[in-house]
């Protein structure tokens, strides 16, 4: 067993729907879990796939919510962002940006390739100072609220496979392994060092 | 270092001395558990570090003690310690140093893992020390003895057993790396490490640590990093480190830049074949990544056509290639820079200056390479532009067929992922590509003519430098001095390096890439077709063809099935059983059967392998359990109880025992065990192992008991009885009753059906369905059900219920079927009294049967009689179900019931009569009969005409008189008596006492007495018993003559009217008296006797004398009835004509007018229940009569008994007419 609880970091784009259905189902299971976004901006679908709704990482998840009530109540809700939005707020009050986070973790957990890129090439472009290694594992979950359930249910297990390794480093390749064959889907796996 | 802590302490710290409350600290520390205890120590570790580092050395060994807490959290908070405390003072890594050594060889990876990263931290920070310090200590020495050391350790770690140790171990590396090189001007330093050691800030006359070591270090670290880069087995992680590393190396040390780039190159080359495809794609990614870094810094302009082709063939798009590349004029200057900056430092070091000229002497081996190649030429490059003029187009294609060969079977994950197409064939860049990559390859696999020169120009370096050490520090000069030809040097030294090693002659670059773990022909082998290999056994070796396989196994098999003697005699007969068990069940297929045929060759002997199998194939089957399918073992088991049952003998109970010990009996298994069952020589022994298996398996015993159920109704008998007394016993089983019961029932269900069911005929006659029922078929169907019922009684109302829905010929087979069952029943069953009690109505039949089963040979119960009697008065007034009883009842209730008895079937009347006289043809019963036989006799008499016609009656006085050895002469005689005595007289006296006359002539005597007194009675008045009368002194004359004599003179005539020719004989036998005698003979008699003489007006006056002689009331009833009776014989012949066949129906016609007044009451509910029941009427009549005829329901039979009595009469009469002649 890992001697102290992992540090996992859940990263999507805009840190509402993957990275949050996985934050939420995480911390109820006890891990000690963060999630971000690697997006410049927070985007939500809009009225029209050319059209999505755009904040920045300082707006909180009820303004957002007040906003879209505003805008088109019945349309959010019948796409089901207002309850999403809704989950989120009680989960945490805003967004965050994965690069703008100087917190450090055993596991960074990514949820779709261009994510997994942006994570790597910014603890990859940080000042190495302690070299304390960071796996990061991508997971492709397509971004709908089904796939994020079922993708969250993924990471969960996984995690909690990591957990239960006595030697996370040294078994994590092998797990991996066992669980791509497992969920039938590849995971990219590197490691980075603060 | 951590703030929080701190903070909330504050507050509580306040009033002690910091002193006080680390001591406090400490105390809490020994004795909490871990959590708390890292939080304490933390506390403590701000306290004396940050707060007030003076106290630092005085609690410095209480906190090191902790090094040895159980806790690796606790250990590694410790080494987290040492780091900070060693930073915070120097001096304290004289103490501690040996500590964290300690901890760098914890058995706890983690611990160790933390001990890495903090030697990374204090192998900078010692050497800074010790640079700084002047003077150097024997302490200080040994300290920086044991870092190195240590160093030495971490290095060797890279061959660790543990991923993530090897992790560590390569980020130890490149740290390494850095700081044992010199920091130039285009270096990129991150801002953190601005201040960190490296080896441009070691002096190089430091009096311990000596520069040049240190750079020589620094470079066999970077070696060994390469090295363990291409080892073939390599992780994907530890991959990703070391790219990372070499990236981080290049930015930092731009003279490592081409050794880095060639290492990419060929990694791209060469993936490792042990990587999955993900991890192909990750281990691209960052390949990507890294170089897309290492092409950003300044001095990669150099290798851009490498990085470029690199990153084209990992995908990235040309665009990008060229954002990520600096601007090319930057570039120009830095070398010159670069120059000038080394050019001062060469002047510093006048001792260079000798290593410049040993270094110089190399260079001109150089001299073939071009000028314009910028960087010093490596093998591979040399190689590479070797190789270029010869890639014509011919050339390729020939390569290209030639390694054809060489392909493996499968694409690679790596080749997969790594292939792009090749886009810009045939043009100078793609040749020279293509060239550089076989290069590469060539270089790798130790050939190549770039190889042999560099081989040469080593071997003029060695002979020059050899032994020498400081070659390197020469060859840093050297690399100062002559900037182009730089890295190349370097590289060339690198290889020197190892030089130590006779042996390995090869250049650097070759150097590096094999690894010993390879054989060098398997380099080659592997390398032809273009990729590296781990040596796998598949490789190397043919797969056999699946009918290879199968051969080569079912031999083996075979061979250790027929060594069974040899190794009997060895005494591991269980090892080979064990052996033969484990390896069949893992195989499908033939050789599965060879064994079981082998065992069921001579099971006796092997059926501890066949055991053995079963229960491997039963393990087989648990321990895929939620998935597995028993079909295997079910195979298993089926095949050897086949085998024994088809065996033509066998006493020996392996069937038994086989079944017994079976973890499982699957379905066919269950079916042999039935077939066995059915074998009429085995029955017994099956049935017992089937009896075994309900009793001691009671999770499926009902599947078992079904079988031996479906075994009752078998049509063996043997089988069939078997079976019956086996369930007769698991009956008393009260778990079982139940099952037992409602199969019973359930069968005996089926009788309801018009047609019997298809499941009578087992599946295969299924197409009989139409079939009726036969005896046979409806007493499959209540085999079980009679065998339960002496067992339960209750189950006779079921027979009932479903008696009165059968059909006729069914409810015919069912009262043949259930005389034992009933006997065994006994009347005292309060069950089968309910039944008699209750009889529903149908069932009429079969109670009647019943209770002459039960009668038959024993006289009824007082209680069954209740019964019947209740039954008979209050529900069915069929006066048959008295038969049985009949000797149960009152005296006056026969008498009762008689006219209607009589009237019945002759044989029934017949049947009544036997049990009344006690003439059954049964044994000793000692029933006492309610009536005697003259009672009998005298109640037929009196039966009254209008309840009964004359006829019955007098079929039933004949059969009285058939039963001569009842009515003797004395009885008769007695009855004759009595019935005299009537008044009025029984019409049928004279008849009787005409029979009695004839079967007893010697009554004659008292016969006259009694037609004397018949005469007293004034006979005459009953014209019947007159006509009788006459008839009877007809027949016994001359004895009647007296009689005669003694009638009035009326009474005379009328008998000489109805027979005159008696009056002769009379008048003779009265002129033989003597005078005396006729003097006695009234003169009107004589007058008569001698007939003609007297005028006839006269009788009617004598007629009315002797009227008036007589009793005045009497005579006044009598005439009216006689007057009548004349005409009332005629008419009940007539009636007895239609009577002869009504009684039957009457019965019969109760019931169905009832039913039929139901229909038309409730006829708008009961459409549905009407076609049922209206079908009834018409069979029922059938079966309702013949129990009561027995098993001869022919009308004919009926008329026998008829004529039989009609023919004694007239025999009688014949016989009296042959007296008459005499």
């Amino acid at each position: 067993m890992p001697s102290h609880p992992l540090r996992v970091a859940v990263v999507c784009s805009s840190n509402q729907n993957r990275s949050m259905e996985a934050h939420n189902i995480l911390s109820k299971r006890g891990f000690d879990v963060r999630s971000f976004g690697t997006g410049s901006h927070v985007k939500l679908p809009g009225p029209a796939p050319d059209k999505p709704n755009v904040y920045d990482f300082k707006t909180t998840y009820e303004q957002m919510y007040n906003d879209l009530v505003r805008k088109d109540k019945e349309l959010y809700t019948q796409n089901g962002i207002l309850h999403m939005l809704d989950r989120n707020k009680r989960i945490k009050s805003k967004p965050e940006r994965f690069q703008n986070c100087k917190d450090k973790f055993d596991l960074v957990i990514t949820c779709e390739e261009r994510v997994y890129d942006q994570v790597l090439e910014d603890l990859n472009s940080r000042e190495q100072e302690t070299l304390q290694p960071v796996h990061v594992i991508n997971v492709d979950i397509q971004d709908n609220h089904e796939e994020a359930t079922l993708g969250a249910f993924l990471i969960c297990e996984l995690c909690q496979c990591i957990q239960h390794t006595d030697d996370m480093e040294n078994e994590i390749d092998e797990l991996l392994q066992e669980f791509e064959d497992k969920s039938n889907r590849p995971f990219l796996h590197t490691v980075c060092f603060y | 270092m951590e703030p929080s802590p701190e903070k909330g302490e504050a507050p509580s710290v306040v009033d002690m001395s910091t002193h006080e409350k680390v001591v406090e600290l400490l105390n809490q520390a020994a004795l909490i558990p871990t959590d708390e205890k890292l939080t304490v120590l933390k506390q403590v570790q701000e306290l004396i570090i940050n707060k007030d580092p003076s106290l630092l050395d005085n609690f410095l060994d209480e906190m090191i003690a902790f090094q040895t807490d159980k806790s690796i959290e606790v250990r590694k908070f410790v080494i987290g310690f040492i780091e900070e405390a060693c930073k915070r003072d120097n001096e304290l890594l004289l103490r501690l140093i040996a500590n964290l050594n300690m901890l760098l060889k914890d058995e706890s990876v983690n611990v160790v893992k933390k001990a890495i990263l903090t030697l990374t931290q204090l192998y900078k920070v010692t050497l800074q020390w010790l640079v700084r310090s002047k003077a150097v200590s024997d302490m200080q020495e040994a300290c920086w003895d044991m870092v190195t050391q240590m160093k030495g350790d971490v290095l060797a770690l890279l061959d660790s057993e543990n991923d993530g140790v090897r992790t560590h171990a390569i980020k130890f590396t490149e740290s390494l790396i850095i700081t044992l090189s010199p920091r130039t001007s285009d270096s990129d330093v991150p801002k953190r490490q601005e201040g960190d050691i490296s080896l441009d800030k070691v002096p190089r006359d430091h009096s311990y640590i000596r520069y040049d070591v240190l750079c020589e270090e620094g470079k066999a670290a970077l070696e060994k990093l390469l090295k363990f880069m291409v080892h073939p087995a390599i992780s994907s992680i530890n991959l990703t480190t070391a790219l990372g590393a070499l990236a981080t190396i290049a930015r930092q040390r731009p003279m490592f830049m081409s050794e880095v780039v060639q290492a990419y190159e060929t990694l791209h080359a060469n993936l490792p074949p042990t990587l999955a495809k993900s991890q192909v794609s990750s281990v691209r990614k960052n390949l990507k990544l890294h170089l897309v870094a290492v092409l950003k810094h300044p001095c990669s302009l150099e290798f851009h056509g490498q990085i470029s082709t690199l990153l084209l063939d990992l995908g990235m798009p040309q665009s990008e290639i060229t954002r990520s590349t600096p601007a090319p004029r930057e570039q120009r200057k830095r070398p010159r820079h670069e120059q000038y900056t080394e050019g001062k430092k060469v002047k510093m070091e006048p001792a260079l200056i000798e290593d410049d000229e040993d270094k110089e002497e190399p260079a001109p081996l150089s001299v073939p390479k071009p000028a314009a190649v910028p960087v010093a030429q490596s093998a591979i490059d040399l190689t590479a532009e070797f190789l270029r003029p010869l890639l014509t187009p011919e050339n390729v294609a020939n390569l290209v067929l030639i390694s054809m060969v060489y392909l493996p079977d499968v694409m690679p994950a790596s080749f997969q992922a790594t292939y792009t197409p090749v886009e810009s064939a045939g043009t100078d860049a793609q040749i020279k590509h293509l060239a550089r990559l076989m290069a590469t390859q060539m270089t790798a696999a130790g050939i190549g003519p770039g190889l042999e020169q560099c081989k040469a120009r080593e071997e003029d370096l060695g002979k020059e430098g050899d032994t020498e050490d400081d070659s390197l520090a020469k060859d840093l000069l050297i690399k100062r001095k002559v900037p182009p030809v730089m890295v190349g040097q370097a590289i060339s030294v690198v290889g020197q390096y190892p030089e130590k090693a006779p042996t390995t002659e090869t250049p650097a670059t070759v150097k590096r890439l094999p690894e010993p773990i390879l054989p060098s022909a398997q380099t080659k082998m592997t390398g032809a077709s273009g990729r590296k290999k781990v040596f796998r056994l598949a490789d190397v070796v043919q797969p056999l063809s699946e009918a290879q396989i199968d051969n080569l196994t079912s031999k083996a098999v075979k061979r250790i099935l027929h060594s069974e003697k040899a190794i009997a005699q060895s005494g591991m007969t269980h090892v080979r059983v064990k052996l033969l068990s484990r390896l069949v069940t893992q195989f499908e297929g033939v050789m599965k059967e060879d064994v079981l045929k082998f065992i069921l060759d001579d099971i006796r002997t092997r059926s501890d392998l066949a055991f053995s199998l079963l229960f491997q194939e039963y393990n087989t089957y648990l321990s895929q359990l939620p998935s597995g399918l028993l079909d295997s073992y079910d195979h298993c088991l089926y095949t050897l109880l086949s085998g024994l049952q088809e065996k033509p003998e066998q006493r020996d109970g392996l069937f038994t025992k086989l079944v017994l010990e079976a973890p499982i009996i699957t379905e066919s298994a269950l079916e042999v065990i039935r077939r066995y069952c059915e074998d009429e020589s085995r029955v017994y022994l099956g049935m017992t192992t089937l009896k075994e298996l309900i009793l001691k398996r009671p999770s499926r015993q009902f599947q078992y008991l079904h079988v031996l159920l479906d075994l009752s109704s078998h049509e063996k008998e043997k089988v069939r009885a078997t079976a019956l007394a086996f369930i007769k016993r698991m009956y008393e089983k009260d778990h079982l009753q139940d099952y037992i019961e409602k199969f019973a029932l359930n069968y005996l269900q089926l009788l309801v059906h018009p047609n019997p069911p298809s499941l009578l005929f087992g599946a295969d006659k299924d197409t009989e369905v139409a079939a009726p029922w036969t005896e046979e078929t409806v007493r499959q169907c209540l085999f079980l059900y009679l065998s339960l019922l002496p067992l339960n009684h209750r189950l006779v109302h079921e027979l009932a219920s479903v008696y009165t829905e059968a059909i006729a010929d069914i409810k015919r087979s069912v009262l043949r079927a259930i005389e034992q069952p009933i006997r065994g029943m006994g009347m005292n069953s309060p069950e089968l009294l309910l039944l008699v009690e209750n009889c529903p109505k149908g069932a009429e039949t079969l109670v009647t049967r019943c209770l002459h089963i039960l009668t038959d040979k024993v006289p009824p119960s007082p209680e069954l009689v209740e019964r019947v009697r209740d039954l008979y008065h209050k529900r069915v007034p069929d006066v048959r179900f008295l038969i049985p009883v009949i000797n149960g009842l009152e005296k006056n209730e026969v008498i009762q019931a008689l006219p209607k008895l009589i009237k019945l079937n002759p044989i029934v009347v017949k049947e009544v009569f036997n049990r009344l006289l006690g003439t059954q043809h049964s044994e000793g019963s000692s029933s006492v009969s309610p009536l005697t036989p003259g009672d009998l006799l005298i109640a037929l008499h009196n039966i009254d005409s209008n309840k009964c016609d004359m006829k019955s009656i007098i079929k039933a006085t004949n059969l009285c008189f058939g039963e001569k050895n009842v009515y003797t002469s004395e009885i008769l005689a007695v009855v004759m008596q009595q019935l005299m005595e009537q008044n009025p007289l029984p019409m049928l006296l004279m008849r009787t006492v005409i029979q009695s006359l004839t079967m007893y002539p010697r009554l004659g005597g008292f016969v006259m007495n009694i037609l004397s007194r018949l005469i007293v009675k004034q006979v005459w008045k009953y014209p019947k018993v007159w006509e009788g009368f006459v008839k009877c002194c007809q027949r016994t004359k001359p004895q009647s003559y007296s009689v005669l004599l003694q009638l009035p003179a009326a009474q005379l005539t009328s008998v000489f009217e109805r027979c005159p020719e008696m009056r002769e004989p009379l008048l003779l036998h009265v002129q033989s008296f003597t005078p005396h005698q006729q003097a006695h003979i009234p003169a009107s008699i004589m007058t008569v006797l001698e007939a003609n003489k007297k005028p006839k007006p006269v009788e009617p006056v004598v007629e009315k004398e002797l009227e008036l002689a007589t009793t005045a009331s009497a005579a006044e009833e009598t005439p009216a009835t006689a007057q009548k009776e004349p005409e009332t014989p005629i008419q009940q012949e007539a009636a007895i004509m239609k009577d002869e066949e009504e009684p039957m129906e009457q019965e019969e016609s109760d019931p169905v007018i009832q039913e039929e007044t139901d229909n038309s009451i409730s006829q708008v509910e009961m459409v549905g229940a009407a076609e049922t029941s209206s079908p009834h009427p018409e069979p029922d009549e059938k079966p309702d009569e013949e129990p009561m005829e027995g098993s001869q329901p022919e009308p004919s039979s009926q008329q026998e008994p008829e004529k039989d009595m009609e023919a004694d009469v007239t025999e009688a009469e014949a016989g009296s007419g042959n007296e008459d002649v005499k």
